[in-house]
């Protein structure tokens, strides 16, 4: 973000009173019609799928907005994100398999956990700047793929089944996670908007702007970071918790896969990285995408390639994503401007 | 296995390493660059080094000619149409990793698409057999891959050492701004050392193509491989990169002896974190200055 965009951002003088009611009367709409949507059964005609689509749309726009916690407000870019994922989904199946506790109790507990992993790590890797952090998530991708690939308690890489899930009726089965990863997604976002408009977010962009001068300036840098990094692991760690629990058998790829690494990326970039909406649209954006090309061109390998290609095209041409180049424009509408 | 007869394993491989790590090693010495899709360009030359012998019969070992050259080209198309637009933007190395990264991303899902995700491998003749020496027996696809390596790092040193481009190189791979100042054409440089850089990726494909089994989602592996031992090297030193790459090798050939082969290659992040605790500019690197 250019010294231009910051001057405007002050300079804007914004109809503020009408446009924070009819940004919060937005939202509140799209909140009641998508807590609505389970109870159009059985109106509602692919009544599984929908739900199903729109499951998988929260679980992105929480893992979307919480790697830009760490990746779009403090700058550090993290490859290896998925080892939340992974760490929350085996932390609620282990629980439920040995000691019978379903993950919807114990979702949050993966999130604490993967907090005390972020801080864990954290301490280790951020104390470099920038170019070794951006490794070490690589190699903590890859440590967790040969860990749980050969960790024979928790099935190992051939994976570990769950005790499924028995409604009264097949369909109703997606309802409870519909709701769980609303909530998830609702919390990531709050968590992130909580943190763009406190003192810590503005340290942590202090830092993402130039990390000597924020030190100077009596920032804690290394605290901010590791904070950071920590906090963004909460909510895909519980979303990961769900999302194992949904599939009822659990396999390490398919939460260590690269493409859910780069997801995360791609989808905060898309959207605008290191603003609140940013990665809420690209997660949108991208679940649609990814669902249309799936549909009409089937699932194969070339989908990575078009990932690869939408990401480096987004680098090239809108560095600062969707957000970032309508706020450059002047004509980012004040419902998408949650900064 | 006695001590000696793990050493000799861990060696060979770990001048292989070397090689596949040099060119990554110098990319970011020269520019600052990350490429990701380094170990990408590799399992691409693999794979070139596969459908010429397949098809062609032409020995891994010799279509270094071919891989390594033609990876050559590719790096410096990359420096020219990509690389090349981002210079000078803010925060570069980050933005050098993730153009790498959609990259990597778009090689690995083409080549997915050509291959399938299952194994490949070339079986020349000398891939699997053994010279026995004494007590000890030198597997001969390793031994020649290591003398390969070392024939082509020693062509890169006498370049760097006794040509004015090789100086150019070296200078900015120091400071970049003062070799600027002296007269270098850094913009030459870097096209050059992306040439390199890739051009070396492809001849270890070569390799790759009989010493290893791949596919097109194993240059996650590899990548992550080879940047903990450039990590623990030193980022951007050359020294570093050879040291770290044998040293490394070493260890994991007695950590697959004591722990079996599914761990051995934990020890090169453990070793990553090891040195970040320790010492995070590395063996051989500059620590941070402001």
């Amino acid at each position: 973000m250019g010294d231009a965009v910051r001057a405007k951002e002050v300079a804007a003088p914004a109809p503020r009173r009408f446009g924070l009611s009819l940004r919060a009367a937005a939202l509140l709409l799209a909140v009641l019609a998508l807590l609505a949507v389970p109870l159009l059964y059985p109106v509602l005609v692919p009544y599984s799928y929908v739900l199903q689509l729109l499951t998988g749309g929260f679980m992105w726009v929480a893992f979307a907005s919480s790697w830009n916690i760490i990746g779009g407000y403090t700058g550090y870019v993290s490859l290896g994100h998925n080892v939340f994922v992974v760490v929350g989904a085996y932390f609620s199946a282990a629980l439920f398999v040995y000691a019978d506790i379903s993950p919807f109790v114990t979702a949050i507990g993966a999130g604490l956990a993967c907090a005390a992993l972020g801080v864990v790590v954290g301490l280790i890797t951020l104390r470099t700047r920038g170019d070794a952090f951006i490794i070490a998530t690589i190699a903590l991708m890859l440590i967790a793929q040969i860990g749980f690939d050969n960790w024979a308690w928790l099935g190992g890489s051939s994976g570990i089944a769950l005790p499924p899930l028995h409604m009264s009726e097949a369909a109703l089965v997606k309802v409870p996670f519909y709701y769980a990863m609303f909530a998830v997604a609702a919390g990531a976002v709050y968590l992130s908007y909580r943190i763009r408009h406190s003192r810590f977010g503005l340290g942590l962009r202090a830092i993402a702007e130039d990390e000597v001068k924020a030190e100077i300036a009596g920032i804690n840098t290394n605290a901010y970071k590791v904070a950071a990094f920590a906090l963004s692991g909460i909510f895909i760690g519980i979303g990961g918790a769900l999302w194992g629990y949904s599939l009822f058998y659990l396999r390490p790829e398919i939460f260590l896969a690269i493409a859910v690494a780069a997801d995360m990326v791609l989808m905060s970039i898309i959207g605008g990285r290191g603003t609140v909406a940013g990665p809420v649209i690209g997660a949108v954006l991208i679940v649609a995408f990814n669902e249309w090309s799936v549909s009409e061109f089937g699932s194969s390998e070339l989908n990575l390639t078009v990932t690869g290609v939408l990401l480096v095209g987004a680098l090239l041409f809108f560095p600062g994503g969707i957000v970032g180049a309508l706020r450059e424009r002047g004509r980012l509408p004040r419902v998408l401007d949650w900064d | 296995m006695n001590v000696l007869q793990i050493t000799i394993f861990g060696v060979l491989l770990g001048g292989v390493y070397a090689l596949m790590a040099t060119g990554l090693t110098m990319l970011y010495g020269v520019m600052r660059v990350i490429n990701l899709a380094h170990a990408a360009f590799m399992i691409v030359g693999a794979y070139i080094a596969f459908v010429l012998f397949r098809d062609f019969g032409i020995d891994p070992l010799l279509s270094m000619v071919v891989t390594g050259p033609a990876l050559f080209v590719v790096g410096i198309l990359l420096y020219q149409l990509l690389f090349r637009r981002i210079a000078g933007s803010s925060r570069f190395t980050e933005m050098t990793v993730l153009l790498s990264f959609g990259l990597a991303l778009g090689v690995e899902g083409i080549l997915g698409s050509i291959f399938s995700n299952i194994y490949h491998s070339t079986d020349p003749g000398y891939a699997t057999g053994t010279i026995e020496l004494g007590s000890v027996f030198i597997p001969t696809g390793q031994l020649y891959g290591f003398i390969a390596s070392l024939f082509l790092l020693g062509a890169l040193w006498s370049f760097l050492r006794f040509t004015r481009t090789g100086y150019a190189i070296r200078a900015t791979m120091q400071d970049r701004d003062a070799a600027q100042i002296v007269g270098v054409n850094i913009d030459r440089v870097s096209a050059l050392a992306f040439g390199i850089g890739v051009g070396l990726a492809g001849a270890a494909g070569s390799l790759v193509s009989y010493l290893f089994t791949f596919f097109p989602g194993s240059h996650l592996l590899w990548i992550g491989l080879l940047l903990s031992l450039i990590v623990v090297g030193g980022l951007g030193s050359l020294m570093g990169a050879f040291v770290g790459a044998v040293g490394l090798s070493v260890v994991a050939a007695f950590a697959t002896e004591e722990l079996g082969p599914e761990w051995s290659y934990l020890t090169f992040y453990v070793l990553l974190f090891a040195i970040l605790l320790v010492r995070p500019q590395g063996l051989f690197g500059k620590p941070e200055t402001i």
